[in-house]
């Protein structure tokens, strides 16, 4: 996402990984786990000119 | 996630028809029964977990809580002021758009834009009887129904991972902000690229 923010022109991007973020069941909180899935958040700015 | 459409277009439009389908489906179903469980957590317990106030929690219409669908808190970087114009992508039941609403006040403006119509109308009301209007589009996140340049602030809440065409998606972003203008997203991603037996799943894929 970082990538293509910028790649679409987007300057300033910064990201923080949301911290609480998790599945309930469990299934799905172990594959989460095992692909690295985290929630993060972006911020981004259109360039003023 | 990984942005995985420029490969497999063509081979996976039937498969993205299909997660459009679940992607209704799911979020409808967290809308008309908040009280059932679902991979994700939701409702209250996810905003808080996310950071959002309890204040805004109390104010805003329980249908718009319960519904709450997000995985992180767009406004704590979103920056919002009186007057700006708000874009809303993914509005859901309208949790976010009424808490924007809330900051940019009367003289500013938040439109969402959601896939299912039916939501859209469940947002929209549940923002006039939080005391605000918001005007929700039907429409697709890869095909944004709004004029260029016509937005100060993009936000949304877990909703771009679910495109096949996030590349799209972001063109798409940068296409409807005004110059200067700024979005504040929280989504899901991905650390290693999702094995296809994933990609192929449309529950897991909307989940």
């Amino acid at each position: 996402m970082f990538g293509l923010l910028e790649g679409a022109g987007f300057t300033q991007v910064r990201s923080t990984v949301v911290p609480g973020f998790g599945f309930r069941k469990e299934s799905t909180r172990d594959a989460a786990e095992a692909y690295g899935v985290k929630a993060v958040l972006f911020t981004a700015q259109k360039p003023a000119t | 996630m990984t942005d995985v459409a420029p490969l497999l277009a063509d081979e996976q439009a039937p498969l993205e028809g299909v997660i459009k389908g679940e992607v209704l489906r799911m979020y409808q179903e967290v809308a008309e029964y908040p009280e059932r469980e679902f991979h994700f957590y939701h409702g209250r317990q996810a905003a808080e977990m996310f950071g959002y106030e309890p204040e805004w929690l109390d104010r805003a219409p329980p249908g718009a809580v319960a519904s709450f669908a997000g995985v992180g808190n767009p406004h704590l970087r979103s920056r919002l002021q009186a007057g700006e114009v708000v874009l809303d992508l993914g509005s859901g039941a309208g949790l976010d758009s009424i808490i924007a609403g809330w900051q940019v006040g009367p003289t500013g403006r938040v439109i969402g834009v959601d896939l299912n119509p039916t939501m859209c109308r469940k947002a929209e009301a549940h923002a006039a009887a939080s005391g605000m209007r918001m005007a929700c589009h039907e429409g697709r996140m890869e095909d944004i129904p709004l004029p260029d340049v016509s937005v100060d602030v993009v936000i949304s809440n877990g909703v771009i991972n679910l495109s096949f065409r996030k590349r799209t998606v972001i063109r798409e972003l940068f296409r409807v902000l005004k110059p200067g203008g700024r979005l504040s997203i929280t989504d899901i991603v991905s650390a290693k690229q999702l094995s296809q037996s994933i990609v192929n799943d449309p529950k897991l894929w909307a989940s």
